[in-house]
């Protein structure tokens, strides 16, 4: 077990060195698209995570955060000019704003009613916003405006530049999420994930750490926001408080595996390949295959696999690891 | 003034009264197996198509063919407890609530994949008749769909109080290891509730045909309802649920007439947000079916 650090360092080392040279292998638009939707909903994935995954509050409205996100940016960008850099900070505050009200209604619920309670206010977002017309564009949503190449407003020619910035922000999540499960924090929203009650009983404030981890979960599920439209230059409430985004979120992580580290990189990465091969396959024509697909697989892991398939992928590494060295033991011993 | 309030009100009515059957089944599946069914609306829109199948192929009233959809979810419930919700009710939050989560999303998809995303709807001699009652305006089909919810209602008020497999639902309800130490047998409970559950569904969805398009997605009006229902009429309390129904109905009509015809979802949401912040154990106290 000792050796298991240094071979992590290994892996983590090849695996960046591969991530970043990525897009300067692979030039097909299609294939870079897909790559930054992996990035984005690993991090969106992360964010969710953190809160569903580590203290199990299963939220099921992320999407208001995203879309809280995407619009404050554009917002600011088309009304008062304001760089989308800035925008996507103040889109990270105005969702940690929003996060206060929407927990203390909701954190009243536990477990599906929580769930459902988030949907509600994800939907209600996006019904307002809908009616907004004077100052967010209603219904109809608006285009953003094309600058050409400016990397001060987030906009660029060339697709690898979305790329590294997703690159950074997938990052800045696991690094978040590494500070935080290993610190006093990281214990107790297992505690509270774990059994609330009995968090409470040992003198740990459930409701306080509950709050605290919702605002860094919207926060940075705002980033993402406001990088999802400024990469498709497109804004309307049905697209920013979609709810498929916050289905996605909790699919990723509970498919890859709840409350990891990595469970959400593996999960996104596991779903998009299959959708990217399933439209290969198939087309585009084909509604509802994508979800079909995706929903056969979330139940095959919930009945055979609840933890995720990281946890298959690590004991398999385990056994080939522990299975050569005993090889090599016996080895050996044969000479 | 004063008759479009009215107005309002009977049409809020009528259609809570679909609500009501579909908040029921959640309720009921919720009190007893504890757990949420999140497939519940997917399940009135299957209800839908096999009226509008049955319709279309064999010139069946949507009315009539409330014998088939109601045998047949209520078998596919009792299959569904059986292979799929008894392998998660000794697991945790997460693998509950998205087992039927994935469920939904499943049905949905298969059924766009299976009937396309076009609109189904059927004539019936009675779908555009409506009756006077002064100056108020009664359609039939919603009518006849009310009386009907409420009949089904008053019949599960009957077997849950009146017969052995009722009381022992609600015994297993109120305390499942007890239950089963005076000799009852918890799975075949479950399965039961969870069928009549879906029974009431594919009815909710055989009585809307005649008024109501079928589309893969038309559930999620309809689950978004009872869930807001539920919690208005306290977890697992099947009368409330039925009261909570029709008050959300009647919301959801006010808040069309008086607010904006895309206005009724907001009213609704509002409405269960308020709950939460006010009254979070919903409006009817605890257990008292």
């Amino acid at each position: 077990m000792r050796r298991l650090p240094r071979w992590g360092g290994l892996w983590l080392g090849a695996l960046a060195l591969i991530v970043l040279v990525l897009p300067v292998v692979v030039s097909n638009p299609f294939a870079i698209d897909i790559l930054i939707r992996v990035l984005l909903f690993a991090f969106i994935g992360v964010a969710w995570n953190l809160m569903g995954g580590y203290a199990k509050q299963l939220s099921l409205g992320h999407a208001a955060y995203f879309g809280l996100g995407a619009y404050t940016s554009t917002i600011l960008l088309i009304r008062f000019g304001i760089s989308p850099w800035i925008g996507m900070l103040a889109g990270g505050v105005v969702a940690m704003l929003a996060s206060l009200p929407i927990g203390a209604l909701c954190f009243r619920l536990r477990g599906p009613y929580f769930a459902i309670a988030t949907i509600a206010t994800a939907q209600v977002l996006m019904l307002l916003f809908l009616k907004f017309r004077d100052f967010a564009w209603g219904a109809e949503g608006t285009t953003l405006p094309n600058l050409g190449n400016s990397p001060l407003m987030m906009q660029f020619d060339a697709k690898a530049a979305y790329y590294y910035i997703a690159l950074v922000l997938l990052a800045i999540g696991l690094a978040i999420t590494y500070r935080i499960e290993r610190s006093w924090m990281g214990y107790y929203l297992v505690a509270v994930g774990e059994d609330e009650d009995a968090a409470e009983a040992i003198g740990v404030n459930a409701l306080r750490i509950k709050r605290h981890i919702y605002l860094i979960s919207a926060f940075l599920t705002a980033l993402a926001g406001t990088f999802y439209v400024q990469y498709i230059y497109f804004i309307d409430p049905n697209t920013a408080f979609s709810f498929n985004v916050s289905v996605e979120a909790a699919l990723v992580s509970i498919v890859g595996g709840i409350g990891t580290l990595w469970g959400p990189v593996i999960g996104t990465v596991l779903l998009e390949a299959t959708s990217a091969l399933l439209q290969s396959w198939l087309g585009g024509s084909h509604g509802g295959v994508q979800l079909t697909v995706y929903s056969l697989i979330l139940i095959a892991v919930i009945l055979w696999r609840p933890t995720g398939l990281l946890g298959v992928l690590t004991e398999t590494y385990a056994r080939l690891v522990h299975v050569d060295r005993t090889r090599g033991r016996e080895a050996l011993l044969d000479g | 003034m004063l008759a479009t309030v009215a107005q309002a009100v009977v049409n809020g009515l009528l259609i809570g009264g679909i609500y009501a059957l579909v908040s029921i089944g959640v309720t009921l599946i919720f009190g007893v197996v504890k757990i949420v069914n999140f497939a519940q609306g997917e399940f009135v829109m299957i209800g839908m198509y096999i009226s509008f199948f049955l319709a279309t192929r064999f010139g069946i009233d949507p009315l009539v063919s409330l014998v088939v959809s109601m045998p047949v979810l209520f078998v596919v419930g009792v299959l569904l407890q059986h292979c799929l919700i008894r392998r998660v009710l000794a697991l945790g939050d997460m693998p509950q609530i998205f087992l039927t989560f994935a469920l939904s999303l499943l049905l949905i998809n298969v059924a766009l994949l299976l009937f396309t995303a076009n609109y189904r709807t059927v004539q019936t001699p009675y779908t555009e008749t409506a009756i006077h009652i002064g100056s108020l305006y009664v359609a039939v089909a919603k009518l006849i769909a009310f009386v009907v919810a409420m009949v089904l209602s008053g019949i599960l008020w009957v077997f849950l109080h009146a017969t052995d497999l009722g009381k022992a639902m609600r015994a297993a309800a109120q305390n499942r290891d007890v239950a089963m130490l005076m000799g009852i047998n918890p799975d075949r409970v479950f399965c039961v509730a969870v069928g009549v559950a879906l029974a009431l569904a594919g009815a909710a969805g055989s009585l809307l045909m005649p008024f109501y398009p079928a589309y893969p997605m038309v559930g999620q009006v309809f689950v978004l309802m009872a869930f807001v229902a539920v919690v208005l009429g306290t977890l697992g309390n099947v009368t409330g649920a039925l009261i909570a129904s029709l008050m959300m109905g009647v919301a959801e009509s006010l808040g069309i007439q008086f607010v904006g015809a895309d206005s009724g979802l907001i009213v609704v949401f509002l409405m269960l947000l308020l709950t939460l912040a006010l009254r979070p154990s919903g409006l009817f106290g605890g257990w008292t079916r």
